[in-house]
């Protein structure tokens, strides 16, 4: 079952000679529990993906359609609500709620529907993802690595179709980066969550099932790994 | 420097007009009453002169002649300290063999230097009052400076890091900042001084112009500005702006070059909220709303600051305007509406010489007029004269001896005299249901229950066993002496130097004993609950005069004007008797019309004045929530793109935004209702006045009005931020977030 399909997307910056292409026409598209990682160098436009997939930013030309809803027909509240309730992003500096504790944090998507978490799920993710014990400390009292869990938590406890992240390793330490991608190999298995990585890190992106390589706006390459 | 510029205007000003305030009623009552602190009647020669100037205190003595054509002296004591009035005068009065109760304290002029004695019972609120809205908002400016600093410093942040980073020492980060702030400011200080002295002699100015055509005879203000205040301004400024430069100075000062560079701004809290108020109301919205405004205090405490102090100085001065205008009306205008409609003061002329009674009666529009003097004398009362109920409340064994005094044959109370014209007098007995008769006098049989001390609502009884007409059941309308009961008042001289009260005095006939009094704008046994008024003719007067003396040197003519009259007629009426009067007397006019508008405008001005300050206070406050939300918009659109990159709307976000405005708006007058209500019940409470009577006229428009105003202006500052910032480009600021 496709969870995610591109077509044609496009990103254009600027106009005349300031003119820059992000993506230049990106056919893409990923199966339902899938663990794919997106490589590629600064620039590359990966980010750039993961915004539009994320219906933070639009593409300026193609169709994204995520879970059956096509990013393209959303305006800007039903991209919030589409981000709060399809998508779960996690960026490279965590961006966690400073004033909010660790829990608060994880259960903000669901509190904006006014919504109570199920218990019974929130504490698997608290368990599976070790913060457990850290639930009640604001994000500046935890370390990086706990940090990027809690971030993570949050994007998993809606449990939406797709898991966005933004070189997610890219602010920790190697035994943290190691630990954070455990736990998203870990949701991709037992909560057969989808998972698209995007890194610019070689080792990691080897992590996943699946490894697209975008260079200058363009896909150059999709291999299974697996 | 524009906030420094600001406060040292406002602290300027506000400190020029106080002291000017304190100044015009300094002058005002030095006019009116003297300069005197203390004053003791009696007679004195070259050595008490001497004896009163020996003591240290004491910076000069003016003896004077006083009294009826000024057949008696007084002295004027001048104390070089104000505080040993109240100690030293009796000593002095003890050396000179007179007795204390004979001394006169310039209460109102002493209270000018918060000096007060017990013997003092008249409220004088207005001085405490004013002082303390002036130190709060002097206090609100120099939070106000000092927060100014600390956000201006806090924006070097990263300037300071890399002045770190290439070497400079915390010692030399600490004195460029405190160098900088000396620069900026010193010019800023020194012209919002000079402004705010300007601004305070232009008030001054408007102030005469203003009050000037409206209160007649009423004192000039003229411009004064001690050195004092200037340099305790100025001094307030500096210290302030010393201590609000080195406080943040130090701090960033030990912050390490990485921290200071990196420093991003991000609103933190430090320890965990627990979910308030705000969350319950309002969910997820309210909770972060709490916690942006939790992690914006400091910059947002001058606001705050302000808000509270402004509201709570406005409510408050709102509260007691109202409460004390009430109280006027009440205990002034209203209880004696229909007695006076213009009171003419005939300075220094006994009311047995006074002869223009009759043409001031046939003047057009007068119903009636009264001419009257008053007189101070001792009566000796057995304990067997008072009444029973007196006796019952333990009869005079517990009044102060200031101003009752045992001796042998009894007690020894205050008997003032009022002496009225053979007419109104006869009218008088008239009304109490006696006979007219010129004869003899009238007593005031009442006395107030002193363990009652509720002053609005005082409980009496019959002070003497004596009864009245009523009592008496007398149809006939007898007095005593017709019906040939006991009536016989012995009045002893009350000034002179006597130190044995046990001398044989005057015998008057009692006519009768009344709980009534005539009609004339004057309070009885307000401050001494002991005295025994006697009301009797001039006739009279004239026979016992010489041997019991005593008057004050004035008379009154009480005069009313024919009902439904108007404030035009009124006005007629009083230049026909001054016309009439000013041939022959000096004379001094008060018309009750004139009066009640008069002192209405005062209150207006006033109110007006300390609204004023309010409102600037208030300004100040809004004018740190516009520089706050117009210049926090770029980390407000970080922040919110965070909310929004998990799925809140922007709807939502408004949502969230207007609790914040809402909050900071509501909270300063939410934390200070309580205070305004302890307040105004602790007025209440003094005033002995209803909470119902307060409530129905309670100024609630004019503290609505003010909220209102402060709730539109946050309203508009957070909607102008609302407006930039809803411009947010999410993709655009996700990237900047690192």
């Amino acid at each position: 079952m496709k969870i995610l399909k591109c077509e044609g997307v496009k990103k254009v910056y600027g106009s005349g000679s300031n003119q820059v292409t992000a993506l230049d026409g990106i056919d893409l598209s990923v199966d339902k529990g899938e663990f794919v990682a997106i490589l590629g160098a600064s620039g590359s436009g990966k980010s750039t993906l993961l915004h539009i997939l994320g219906s933070v930013d639009k593409p300026t030309d193609g169709r994204v359609i995520i879970d059956g809803t096509a990013l393209s027909t959303l305006n800007q509240t039903q991209a919030a609500i589409f981000r709060r309730r399809k998508v779960g992003l996690v960026y490279q500096f965590y961006n966690l709620i400073p004033t909010l504790t660790a829990r608060k944090n994880i259960v903000m998507p669901l509190a904006l529907d006014q919504k109570k978490p199920n218990q019974a799920y929130f504490d698997q993710i608290a368990d599976v993802l070790g913060i457990a014990d850290k639930l009640d400390a604001l994000p500046h009292q935890l370390s990086g690595g706990e940090q990027q869990r809690v971030a993570i938590a949050r994007s998993l406890i809606y449990r939406p179709a797709l898991l966005l992240a933004d070189e997610p390793t890219g602010n920790l330490d190697q035994k943290n980066a190691k630990v954070v991608v455990d736990m998203l190999k870990l949701s991709n298995r037992n909560l057969e969550q989808t998972i698209l990585l995007i890194t610019h890190d070689e080792k990691v992106a080897m992590e996943a099932e699946r490894v697209i390589t975008l260079e200058d706006g363009h896909i150059v390459s999709d291999e299974r790994r697996r | 420097m524009i906030a420094a510029f600001i406060s040292a205007l406002l602290l300027s000003l506000l400190c020029g007009l106080m002291y000017n305030a304190w100044k015009y009623e300094v002058e005002r009552i030095e006019a009116e009453e003297g300069g005197w602190h203390s004053r003791i009647p009696g007679t004195f020669s070259a050595e008490d002169r001497e004896t009163i100037e020996s003591f240290a205190n004491v910076d000069k003595v003016v003896i004077h002649k006083q009294g009826d054509r000024g057949t008696e002296e007084a002295a004027d004591i001048y104390f070089r300290s104000k505080k040993a009035v109240f100690s030293d005068t009796p000593h002095i009065a003890g050396q000179l063999g007179i007795p204390q109760e004979r001394i006169v304290y310039n209460y109102e002029l002493l209270a000018m230097y918060l000096i007060r004695d017990s013997g003092d019972t008249a409220p004088r609120l207005v001085l405490p009052l004013f002082v303390l809205i002036t130190l709060a908002a002097s206090f609100s400016l120099i939070i106000i400076i000092h927060n100014a600093f600390a956000v201006s410093m806090n924006a070097k942040i990263r300037q300071l890091g890399i002045l770190s980073s290439i070497g400079a020492a915390p010692r030399q980060i600490r004195t460029c900042l405190l160098q900088e702030a000396a620069a900026l400011c010193t010019l800023p200080v020194l012209a919002g001084n000079m402004l705010g002295i300007a601004g305070c002699a232009g008030l001054m100015r408007l102030t005469n112009v203003w009050l000037g055509s409206v209160v007649s005879g009423r004192h000039k203000t003229t411009f004064g500005y001690h050195p004092l205040v200037l340099m305790l301004t100025i001094l307030a400024t500096v210290i302030t702006i010393g201590i609000s430069a080195w406080l943040p100075a130090r701090r960033l000062s030990r912050i390490t070059p990485l921290e200071a560079i990196r420093g991003t701004g991000e609103w933190q809290l430090v320890r965990r909220r627990k979910p308030g108020m705000l969350s319950r109301l309002f969910g997820i919205e309210g909770e972060l709303a709490g916690n942006a405004l939790k992690a914006q205090k400091k910059a947002l405490r001058t606001a705050s600051l302000s808000f509270l102090f402004s509201f709570l100085a406005f409510a408050l001065m709102q509260c007691f305007v109202c409460l004390s205008q009430i109280s006027t009306r009440e205990t002034y205008f209203e209880r004696y509406q229909n007695v006076w409609d213009i009171m003419t003061t005939v300075k220094d002329t006994d009311a047995d010489r006074f002869a223009e009674t009759a043409a001031v009666r046939e003047l057009d529009g007068v119903e009636s007029a009264i001419v009257y003097q008053k007189a101070f004398a001792k009566r000796l009362l057995r304990e067997e004269e008072l009444s029973e109920e007196m006796q019952s409340f333990g009869g005079l064994a517990g009044a102060p001896a200031d101003y009752v005094v045992q001796t042998d044959g009894g007690w020894l109370v205050n008997a003032p005299i009022v002496i009225m014209d053979d007419q109104s007098f006869l009218a008088y007995c008239e009304q109490i249901g006696i006979a007219p008769r010129l004869d003899g006098a009238v007593l005031f049989n009442q006395i107030r229950d002193v363990t009652n001390p509720d002053f609005r609502h005082p409980v009496f009884m019959p002070y003497l066993k004596g009864r009245t007409a009523d009592e008496r059941g007398d149809t006939a309308g007898e007095s005593l002496a017709d019906s040939g009961e006991d009536a016989v008042s012995v009045l002893q001289k009350s000034a002179g130097e006597e130190t044995a009260y046990a001398r044989i005095g005057v015998e008057i006939p009692v006519l009768a004993y009344t709980r009534e009094v005539p009609a004339l704008r004057e309070e009885y046994a307000t401050i001494d609950y002991y005295e025994l008024v006697h009301f009797m003719p001039i006739s009279l007067w004239k026979k016992i005069k010489g041997q019991i003396g005593g008057t004050e040197e004035d008379s009154y003519l009480c005069v009313r004007a024919k009902d439904g009259v108007t404030q035009e007629k009124l006005n007629a009426v009083q230049e026909e008797i001054a016309r009439l009067l000013e041939k022959n007397y000096v004379i001094e006019q008060e018309n009750r019309i004139r009066k009640y508008e008069t002192n209405n405008r005062q209150i207006q001005g006033m109110t007006a004045l300390f609204s004023g300050f309010c409102i600037l206070l208030a300004i100040i406050g809004i004018g740190n929530v516009f520089s706050n939300t117009l210049g926090f918009v770029r980390q407000r659109q970080r922040e919110f793109a965070r909310y929004m990159s998990i799925g809140m709307t922007p709807r939502e976000l408004r949502k969230m935004f207007r609790i914040e405005a809402m909050v900071l708006a509501c909270r300063p007058v939410l934390l200070s209702l309580p205070v305004v209500a302890a307040a105004v019940g602790l007025m209440l409470r003094a005033s002995y006045m209803e909470a119902g009577v307060f409530l129905a006229e309670a100024p609630f428009v004019p503290v609505s009005l003010f909220v209102l105003a402060i709730l539109a202006s946050v309203a508009a500052a957070y909607g102008l931020a609302w407006r930039k910032i809803r411009r947010i480009e999410l993709a655009v600021v996700l990237k900047r977030i690192v």
